[in-house]
């Protein structure tokens, strides 16, 4: 059973890429979606099934097939290395071709040629509840994506006047890359994830450069060739790993054990794959690709920010972490971490552009993700693992949601979604709860927070960056908040016509958020705690669930710390209950025009004053950016040098 | 269980009771060192009733949702602090209530309360961080996060926390909006900013921000007995000497502005928590 459905779930999606692709007719192409969609979420469903009965790890071995796995990969790499170098070819772009070769030689010489010795395979596919919350994730939010992008992808191309659809090859990246990412949070081999690796890698260069003009090309590119410096490290690291300890399981290298009974060369192994996630996942000084990836439409910002590609590089990092769990390595990731997440909100403070706003608060949180997987505590790794969960459910529908406003208002500017509730209630609804989720008590990203602090407070330089860093959170999500709930007297409310995908997708997305924060203890005691439990890390406190929330206790089973959050939502529904309840019961005659002074104009909005000289004028107010401190040219050349001296540091420091 | 329920419920009543008699005292006094007579101590208890019979109007339907956020978050982490429960949370939550006033400045198109919500962020920005060292301050001296532990540890905080104790002080004026941090929603309603965060607010919304502002009050010198528990009594002493003397800084500063107040908070608040926090780690 479990062989067939691990392939199942790496299969569907790419065979629903080959039909998307070959199927021109766009209402089969959709079923298809669907479909697949169905079936993914089937596939995740019968995982967790079988890991529950099986007690916690999943082992499936490919031996008695009767073709190797390993040369149909070995040879699809080939493949890839190829196609990364037409890349590189067709639009002069030397850089590419230059990375591509020294992987290509390296891989070759490993893999092939047996220079570092003959290569034993290990057993292919490991999987147990971190590879499970994963698959969760990428078959259930990037479902909803892919079909939230058929309504929004028609709309698309109707902006672009498109006269063939490209929709075709769209969606077959994206399934491919749904297939990709499964197969690698799957696989035990450490070479086969980096080839899954390289894979998300190529489709987040097709999928980003998919408008095909000259931005969305150059963005691509830097994509590709940011990507391609990790994945250079990844194999350089791979080759590391296997002189230092002569195996590729990923389940081997990353036990706490082996750490202690190894060589110097296996710490710059771990550096070296470490180095590899922090490019994958856009930490401070990579961080540009993923800014850049705004140019592509909004579900595939959607995938790349929530579920898929830059999770790949914190899946790995904290994959490894029980490996480096207590070492310097651990401390300086943490450092690395914590620094991505203060300049991430730091710099979002400065921004309009709402796509820029989400991008920063992106890499901030993965900076939270890495920071806690270097401290590596129990409560540490627990929070990683919450976090990821929360912040791929909700930065996907706030994507999703910023795209339909996008498509609504025709801007991306927070200043020009003043009196959105009116013109889109149900959009503006459903973003305003997304941007809480994010922000405030008790939902799940703050409960991670919470937990990163008090897993943070051993180390004082780590606690000062997530401090600072979190204050600033508070300031720009706080800001766009306010701007979106604007609204004037007695609006009267537009009825959205949105396609019901979008609709669908979004209605989905925001009952999941909804779900995980206020499921948080069952989800924790049944996924994240027996997972904390086969990483086996002793500290001196350690997480766990009870019926009302989390709570932090010692090991002598006192309490340290706690937080009811179930208590909390009764007094956030007692709220969202009232909203209605006061739209109805306000009376129109005790509605009154904000104060101007006493030069309000006949208007009754407050959205005009007559100024000196009995000319009526516009009132402006906007929010307070910043730039003069925040702004990306203050501060991007300086939190860059900073990012690459501390990673300097790092390889110094675990090489010496 | 039973206990702790009436614990809160106690709380709840006798809070606001308290912090409207300390703001009667603190008019009092404030108009006594300004040569004046000044109103009842009971003073507030009348506008708060007053208040609250006025007709109700508002500038859009949605307002008073926001006052009932920051009112029942003020509320929670009260209840919080009676109970013992996580300090760092709490912070949290009483950062949740703020925001709501914040969002319902916002959510009127006036240009008075909206700057005034933009200043109030910022002064969310100066204050936070120095109130999540302080829990990390306490954290490293009593080794939980429970509030609890503290009454359990043998000797007051102080000791250990002088200069996070300092810092807290330092901010407490900022949480408070007293002068020379009053710029968010100034004394006086004849100044540039009209009455900044609560100008679109009236009637029974603002009796309600009045009442949310006691229970700050409350818990604000709540967090400073802290300091000084066990036993509590003296705790409770050192906090009314900390309100009267965040009284007498009002009365004596004038207004200064809200990117000064981020620097000098930064430097002096933030400089001072983590001086304290750096040396109690060399220590353990």
């Amino acid at each position: 059973m479990e062989p067939y459905l691990i392939i199942a779930a790496i299969l569907v999606p790419s065979l629903s890429a080959a039909l998307c692709y070959l199927i021109r007719k766009a209402a089969i192409r959709n079923f298809i979606v669907v479909l697949t969609s169905i079936a993914m979420f089937a596939v995740a469903g019968g995982l967790v099934k079988l890991l529950m009965e099986s007690g916690g790890k999943l082992t499936v071995d490919f031996e008695h097939m009767p073709l190797d796995i390993g040369y149909i990969i070995k040879a699809l790499d080939f493949c890839l290395f190829l196609y990364i170098a037409y890349i590189g070819f067709r639009f002069r772009k030397p850089l590419v071709i230059i990375l591509t070769m020294f992987q290509f030689v390296l891989w070759f010489l490993f893999e092939i040629y047996g220079l570092f010795g003959t290569v034993h395979e290990p057993v292919a596919f490991v999987i147990d509840y971190l590879s499970l919350i994963m698959v969760l994730l990428i078959s259930i939010i990037g479902p909803i994506i892919t079909v939230f992008a058929i309504g929004y992808m028609k709309e698309h191309e109707h902006h672009l006047h498109l006269k063939i659809s490209r929709q075709p090859r769209f969606f077959m990246i994206l399934f491919v890359f749904l297939g990709a990412m499964n197969a690698l949070v799957m696989t035990n081999n450490l070479s086969w994830m980096y080839f899954f690796w390289e894979v998300t890698t190529l489709c987040s260069f097709l999928l980003i450069s998919h408008d095909g003009n000259s931005e969305s090309v150059r963005n691509g590119l830097r994509a590709l060739i940011l990507n391609s410096i990790g994945g250079l490290a990844f194999i350089a690291a791979i080759v590391v790993i296997y002189t230092a300890k002569g195996t590729l399981s990923i389940e081997e290298i990353s036990s706490a054990q082996a750490f202690a009974s190894s060589t110097a060369l296996l710490p710059v192994g771990l550096g070296l794959l470490c180095f590899a996630g922090f490019t994958k996942s856009a930490q401070f000084p990579f961080q540009s690709w993923l800014l850049g990836a705004m140019v592509a439409p909004t579900p595939v910002s959607a995938l790349l920010h929530s579920s898929t590609m830059v999770k790949a590089g914190v899946y790995l990092v904290v994959r490894m972490a029980p490996a480096f769990s207590g070492t310097l390595l651990g401390k300086i990731v943490a450092v690395v971490g914590g620094f991505t997440f203060l300049a991430g909100s730091a710099l979002a403070i400065s921004q309009r552009n709402a796509k820029r706003v989400l991008a920063y608060s992106t890499i901030a949180n993965l900076g939270l993700i890495i920071c806690c997987a270097g401290i590596g505590s129990n409560v540490a790794l627990g929070a990683a693992i919450l976090l990821i969960v929360f912040h791929a459910v909700s930065k996907g529908l706030l994507f999703l949601c910023v795209g339909t406003i996008e498509h609504g208002i025709g801007s991306r500017d927070i200043e020009d979604m003043q009196g959105l509730m009116r013109r889109m209630p149900f959009t503006t609804v459903i973003t305003v709860i997304g941007m809480i989720s994010m922000l405030l008590p008790p939902f799940g990203v703050l409960v991670t927070k919470w937990l990163a602090i008090e897993a943070a407070v051993d180390s004082p330089l780590v606690l000062m960056l997530i401090v600072l860093g979190s204050a600033f959170t508070v300031v720009f999500w706080a800001k766009w908040i306010g701007i979106v709930l604007t609204m004037s007297y007695r609006a009267k409310y537009n009825i959205e016509k949105l396609p019901v995908t979008v609709k669908g997708s979004l209605a989905v997305l925001l009952l999941a958020v909804l779900g995980c924060s206020i499921g948080i203890v069952p989800f924790f005691n049944s996924f994240v705690k027996p997972q904390l439990m086969q990483f086996g890390i002793l500290g001196n406190s350690r997480l766990g669930g009870d019926s009302l929330g989390l709570h932090l206790e010692g090991m002598n089973g006192a309490l340290m710390g706690g937080f009811a959050s179930i208590l909390f939502f009764a007094i956030v529904i007692v709220l969202m209950i009232t909203i209605p309840a006061f739209l109805r019961i306000t009376k129109p005659e005790s509605v009154k025009q904000p104060y101007l002074c006493g030069e309000n104009t006949a208007e009754m909005k407050g959205l005009e004053f007559t100024s000196p000289g009995d000319k009526v004028e516009p009132v402006v107010v906007r929010n307070y950016y910043l730039s003069g401190f925040f702004g990306e040219n203050n501060l991007t050349l300086w939190t860059n040098i900073v990012a690459s001296a501390i990673i300097l540091i790092m390889f110094g420091a675990v090489i010496g | 269980m039973i206990n702790n329920i009436i614990v809160a419920i106690i709380a709840i009543i006798a809070a606001p009771i308290i912090g409207g008699i300390l703001s009667g005292i603190d008019r009092k006094i404030s108009a006594r060192l300004q040569n004046r007579y000044g109103p009842p101590v009971l003073q507030p208890f009348y506008d708060f009733f007053k208040l609250l019979g006025k007709q109700r109007i508002t500038v859009n339907q949605t307002q008073m949702v926001y006052v009932l956020g920051h009112l029942f978050f003020a509320i929670a982490s009260l209840v919080m602090l009676v109970l013992g429960q996580d300090l760092l949370m709490l912070i949290f939550v009483l950062a949740f209530s703020g925001i709501s006033l914040i969002m319902g400045a916002m959510s009127v198109r006036s240009p008075y309360s909206k700057i005034g919500a933009q200043r109030e962020i910022m002064q969310m920005l100066a204050y936070e961080p120095v109130l999540l060292l302080m829990v990390v301050g306490i954290y490293l001296t009593t080794k939980s996060f429970m509030i609890n532990s503290i009454f359990k540890h043998e000797t007051p905080l102080i000791y250990s926390l002088p200069l996070v104790f300092f810092a807290f002080l330092y901010v407490l004026t900022i949480k408070l909006r007293k002068s020379p941090f009053d710029f968010s929603t100034s004394h006086h309603g004849h100044q540039e900013l009209i009455k900044g965060l609560t100008t679109e607010f009236s009637g029974p919304q603002l009796a309600l921000i009045e009442l949310t502002h006691w229970y700050d009050l409350v818990l604000l010198l709540g967090l400073i007995s802290l300091f000084f528990a066990n036993p509590i009594w003296v705790g409770i002493l050192i906090a009314l000497g900390s309100f009267f003397l965040e009284l007498i800084i009002d009365n004596i500063s004038a207004r200064v502005t809200w990117k000064w107040m981020l620097k000098a908070t930064w430097l002096i608040g933030i400089g001072a928590a983590m001086t304290n926090i750096i040396w109690l780690y060399l220590k353990a």
